[in-house]
């Protein structure tokens, strides 16, 4: 049941924008594949090619030695190819059963037999290991277990090659863990997996053998176990990756920037306290769902706060909103870049200068003044892309580029990172990393918070890791390492 | 400003090509203009008085209060609300000012006068309403489809009300003292004309030129993301209702002295012609994205249409809803976003 | 009520309706009648929504006051309406919580409330239609209702004679309904006997005063000579005054309204716009007279003639006292 593709000359056009250039390799049955790749490589284009999304400009695919042309997602489901978006596509509002037969119901003549679909849909989810409700809405799932359902979901149209891409984006350690010993198990099955992934140690754990793309063009296939991540990391970027990091230069401490004493954010923090100092990079660490992110929104005062105090320069502040966090000198850019960080719909020069019209209207708005402000943010921050095109139009790692080009521009003291380098290549990555080292020597506050503990480590001169709404620790620079932070994390730590 | 973190990173050219053209020409933004050109040409051809200076005065001074309404719906379809209370808002804000100049009249001597306090009125009385909404909405957080809904009751029912189901009209004197605001020009143009272009261009202003315009694009594209942009959402709502509330009265200010009365049928489904007016101009029904021009060109088409078919009789007066019906749909066809 | 008093009371509706045709308007039944303890009258119309339902709504209310004072057995219950299924639902509480005897109800729609009134007789309800016939006949008792024919055909007459047989019209109709074609019927029909009188041409501006003034405008852009505009509606008259003025056309001799509004008996009364000097009547005052006719009938325990049409008559500024009311709102 395992099944062979091979793409030969690929190339797909976009109006005038050529994204792949003559691509061809293969996919070989039974095997776990990492498919690396800058943003922009070309990964996702070539994917969606496979499991019809797309249709190819030229170049053939052909499965098990037979050409093939797919019209839709349907006729490579058909072929038992399925692809697992990296932005899951289930209905919130739809129960687990409802979204596993979408477009698929079964009938009995004018009706759904819906108790047909229920007990293929639960022996499904048994098999992947899904342990909440079938008759629940998937709005109440967390990532780990929407992802099982899209697995399971896969397995009902009897799926023998399945893509899956950034699976671990938003998954826990553990929840990683029973990942990996689903897609083991499927691998045993005989079916062929693309996987693909910025974190190459997942790559480096799990796959057979790696593929890399850069440009619309594949580039290498070798071995897992012949590949070390540094190479893969080379073979992605097309160049000599000799430090990821900038060096740490750790400020002396003196008075804080930034105080927190107590802070309680019902359901999501309770009693944190810790000082920011000029110059420091502070990372947060910690485990989704430990309050981080809700830690911010309750100091943003987007969620309630129930005691505690927050003292910004010395002045103690109790903000209501994020205008008043930027007022007093503090701003916050979101894990969320489409949900809560850009206008991906708006242009690059309304995302830049939205927190700061005033700063362009004298009383009306001077586009002049606005341009040469996006000038110089592209300038500075090396945003690469089409101006006059929407946010939209920009890499994952160029937008957030823009993102923190725009949350800078108030020129807060206090600069508050979540996530930054979620889905951003790691070209882009370096650059980020570079930037917010540099913020903090110019004397701001940058707090990181962060589920890659290779950033965190590599980055910041102090890490708290949160555990269960509380600090658990606060690990100094020099006793930075994975194992002390997981430990932390998930509350195994013993104290020397 | 900050200072510029300089790139840390030296520019790698083999990947600056952009992902995408931007969309600096883009045809099916001239739809509504493609759409008023072929119905002022089929105008013409069907009856030369079309195209007379009388009648596209005639045609533009009635579009006058629909279109200064959906200048200020604009605003509020942009941002992402809705307001189905406009056409009873009118109504109401119509009686009102005729009772209260009538009250006046005796004690005030001058009826210009008299007819500047009923304006007066009458715009705060709409910004009232207008902010009231806004209040409900933002503070009350109930959806505005509701809180309108409930409004366009409310307002007709009370103006019903004062009238005894009947019409409120103004007196003579004071008609004949307020007559020129709808019936008077200036150079040849009417003057509902004038102020609707007046509130035309500073919708326009408002909406690209100032930081006000901006918020309120942003927050329709995403309300989130413009929170956490520190722009105050709540304040940006509440004051496109007050702007729109404001607007319902200048229509209301102009649409008085026409009539010289307010009935229960004083601007019945306006709300729908205004709504229709913005989308049919090309602003997205979802928000975040508009256009006064189109909305103005928008809000005459619809007049035109039914000019013309007045104009003529080559279709059945039993079609005429079918006939705006097709040039409307016909006209979001030509303007229709690409998915 | 018991059973007896029950079955006695049908064989009396019975008998009524096959006797009705022959009776006269308030004359006596003779003695099978039995006049009724208390009446409960319910009263359904639409809600005040332009001049003519407004007078509708007045007059009900008018004829509520006035009838309770004079009868104390008598409870009268009126309910407006926005649409024909709110009506619906309206009569089916009348029948079941308030519990009515007798109906007294204008239909919005012929053929959507004529099984809801159907299901009021049923229960033993003495219904009184007014102004719209029901589909079936057979659902009501007595029907009520001005004279459509009359409405269309009097300005008609009134035109050809003034104008000696020959003139340019331009017409407004109402909203798209039988009412409005009844009228629009009898008056094209009475002016094909005179060729030399033309009707240019005829639009809706739905019985609303700014509809009329758009309409008004654009035919005076298109014709440069009329003589008479039919508005068919005083408060459409309305609009065409205005719009007329502001074109400032003198070729126009008159504008012929309908309905016999208050503002508009009085302006023919005292002559005051020479564009106005006729009209025919067709009040909302009929509602007070259904009111009235049904309840002093049903307490004398009377039947009404099945079919009863309050005459139009044209009004001119000699008999317009006759059409004058103060205190009504229309």
């Amino acid at each position: 049941m395992s099944l062979h593709v091979a793409f030969d000359g690929i190339t797909k056009e976009f109006g005038p924008v050529r994204v792949l250039h003559g691509v061809g390799f293969d996919l070989h049955p039974g095997r776990v594949h990492g498919l690396l790749g800058e943003n922009g490589a070309g990964k996702s284009t070539l994917m969606k090619i496979l499991a019809g999304y797309h249709a190819p400009t030229s170049g053939t695919l052909s499965i098990d030695g037979e050409p093939v042309t797919f019209r839709n997602s349907r006729d490579a489901e058909k072929r038992g190819i399925v692809l697992i978006h990296q932005e899951l596509s289930l209905a919130d509002d739809l129960t687990v059963v409802q979204n596993m037969f979408l477009g698929h119901e079964i009938r009995r003549g004018w009706l759904l037999d819906d108790r047909a679909m229920r007990a293929q849909a639960v022996e499904a989810l048994r098999q992947v290991g899904f342990e909440g409700d079938p008759d629940g809405k998937v709005r109440d799932l967390i990532v780990a277990e929407k992802q099982l359902v899209e697995i399971a979901k896969a397995q009902l149209r009897n799926a023998r090659l399945l893509v899956m891409d950034e699976p671990t984006a938003s998954l826990t350690p553990s929840e990683c863990d029973r990942l990996f010993g689903l897609i083991d198990r499927l691998r045993r099955d005989g079916v062929t997996i693309v996987y693909i992934s910025h974190k190459l140690d997942e790559v480096e754990r799990i796959t057979d053998e790696v593929i890399v793309m850069r440009d619309g063009r594949f580039v290498a296939r070798a071995p897992t176990a012949e590949t070390p991540r540094q190479r893969m990391a080379e073979l992605m970027v097309g160049r000599e990756l000799t430090d990821m990091f900038p060096d740490k230069h750790i400020p002396a401490l003196g008075k804080p920037l930034m105080t927190v004493r107590g802070l309680t954010v019902p359901g999501w923090a309770e009693d944190v306290s810790f000082d920011l100092h000029p110059g420091e990079i502070l990372g947060f660490a910690g485990l989704v769902g430990a309050g981080r992110t809700e830690l911010f929104e309750g100091i943003l005062g987007l969620r309630p706060r129930s005691g505690g105090t927050v003292e910004i320069e010395g002045r103690p502040v109790s903000l209501r909103s994020p205008r008043e966090a930027m007022r007093n000198g503090l701003t916050y850019l979101s894990e969320d870049r489409k949900g809560k960080g850009l206008h991906v719909n708006m242009g690059l020069r309304d995302n830049l200068t939205l927190m700061t019209l005033r700063h362009h209207a004298q009383p009306l708005l001077s586009p002049a003044s606005e341009d040469r402000a996006l000038e110089h943010a592209v300038a500075s921050f090396g945003i690469r892309g089409n101006p006059q095109g929407t946010a939209s139009s920009l890499s994952g790692g160029n937008q957030q580029k823009l993102a923190i080009a725009k949350f800078l521009e108030p020129d807060p003291r206090v600069f508050v990172l979540d996530e930054p380098t979620r889905g951003v290549d790691v070209g882009a990555k370096r650059d980020i990393y570079f930037l917010i080292a540099r913020l903090a020597a110019e004397g701001r506050g940058v707090i990181v918070i962060s589920s890659e503990l290779i950033e965190l480590i590599g980055l910041c001169h102090r890490v708290i890791v949160m555990r269960g709404r509380r600090v658990s620790a606060t690990v100094p620079a020099d006793r930075l390492s994975e194992e002390e932070l997981i430990a932390h994390a998930i509350g195994t730590h013993t104290h020397h | 400003m900050p200072s510029a973190p300089t790139p840390t990173t030296e520019a790698r050219g083999d990947r600056a090509a952009p992902r995408k053209a931007g969309r600096r020409f883009d045809p099916h933004r001239f739809g509504p203009v493609v759409g008023l050109v072929l119905l002022l040409i089929v105008g013409t051809a069907l009856n030369p008085d079309f195209a007379t200076w009388d009648n596209l005065m005639n045609v533009l001074t009635r579009t006058a209060f629909i279109g200064i309404i959906s200048i200020g719906m604009c605003f509020v379809i942009i941002s992402g609300g809705i307001d189905l209370s406009v056409g009873s808002m009118a109504a109401l804000i119509a009686g009102g000012m005729i009772l209260l100049m009538n009250a006046l009249a005796g004690s005030v001597g001058s009826p210009v006068a008299v007819v500047m306090l009923g304006m007066l009125f009458a715009l705060l009385l709409g910004g009232g309403f207008g902010l009231a909404h806004g209040y409900l909405i933002t503070r009350g957080r109930i959806e505005p489809f509701i809180v309108t809904l409930g409004t366009l009751g409310i307002f007709r029912a009370v103006l019903t009300w004062l009238a005894d189901g009947g019409a409120i009209t103004l007196d003579n004197d004071l008609s004949d003292a307020y007559g020129p605001v709808y019936y008077g020009s200036l150079l040849g143009i009417p003057v509902p004309v004038w102020v609707f272009l007046a509130v035309s261009v500073a919708g326009a202003v408002l909406l690209n030129r100032t930081a006000f315009g901006r918020y309120v694009q942003a927050i329709g594209s995403n309300e989130q993301v413009a929170r956490f942009a520190a722009v105050d959402v709540d304040r940006v709502k509440l004051l496109t209702y007050g702007l729109l509330g404001v607007c319902v009265g200048i229509a209301t200010v102009l649409y008085v002295p026409r009539l010289g009365s307010a009935s229960p049928t004083t601007g019945l489904l306006w709300e729908l012609e205004a709504i229709a007016a913005v989308i049919v101009g090309g602003t997205s029904f979802k928000g975040g994205e508009g256009r006064i021009a189109g909305t103005v060109i928008g809000a005459v088409l619809l007049s035109v249409i039914s000019n013309i078919l007045n104009l003529t009789s080559i279709i059945s007066v039993y079609l005429n809803a079918a006939v705006q019906g097709c040039v409307i749909i016909a006209v979001a066809f030509l303007q229709r976003r690409r998915p | 009520m018991s059973e007896v008093a029950r079955y006695t009371r049908r064989l009396v509706l019975g008998a009524g309706l096959a006797m009705t045709a022959t009776v006269a308007l308030g004359g006596a039944l003779g003695g099978v009648a039995v006049a009724a303890d208390t009446v409960k009258l319910g009263v359904s119309i639409p809600a005040a929504t332009h001049g003519f339902t407004g007078g509708i709504v007045w007059w009900a209310n008018q004829a509520k006051a006035e009838l309770e004072k004079a009868h104390p057995n008598l409870k009268i219950t009126v309910k407006t309406a926005s649409g024909a299924p709110e009506q619906a639902n309206q009569l089916q509480d009348l029948v079941t919580v308030t519990k009515i005897d007798s109906l007294v109800i204008f239909p919005f729609e012929s053929a959507a409330l004529t099984q809801p009134v159907m299901q009021a007789k049923k229960k033993n309800v003495y219904v009184t239609v007014v102004d719209r016939g029901l589909t079936d006949t057979s659902a009501q008792d007595a029907y009520i209702a001005g004279d459509n024919t009359a409405f269309g055909r009097i300005p008609a007459e009134y035109i050809a004679k003034k104008y000696n047989g020959k003139a340019n019209i331009v017409a407004l109709r109402g909203i798209p309904t039988t009412l409005d074609n009844e009228r629009w019927e009898a008056f094209t029909g009475v002016l094909k006997q005179y060729p030399d009188i033309k009707i240019l041409d005829g639009k809706y501006a739905n019985w609303n005063r700014d509809d009329a003034f758009k309409v008004t405008q654009d035919f005076l852009t298109r014709f440069k000579d009329i003589d008479v505009v039919w508005a068919a509606d005083d408060d459409m008259a309305f609009g065409v005054l205005k719009a007329i003025e502001q074109a400032k056309r003198t070729d126009i001799k008159e504008v012929f309204g309908g309905a016999g509004s208050k503002t508009m008996v009085k302006t023919i009364l005292d002559g005051s716009n020479p564009l106005i000097r006729a009209d025919v009547s067709y009040s909302p005052k009929f509602i007070y007279d259904a009111i009235k006719m049904t309840a002093e009938a049903r307490l004398k325990g009377d039947k009404l003639p099945a079919t009863y049409i309050i005459p139009s008559s044209l009004i001119t500024k000699e008999n317009a006292k006759e059409f004058y009311f103060p205190d009504s709102p229309y």
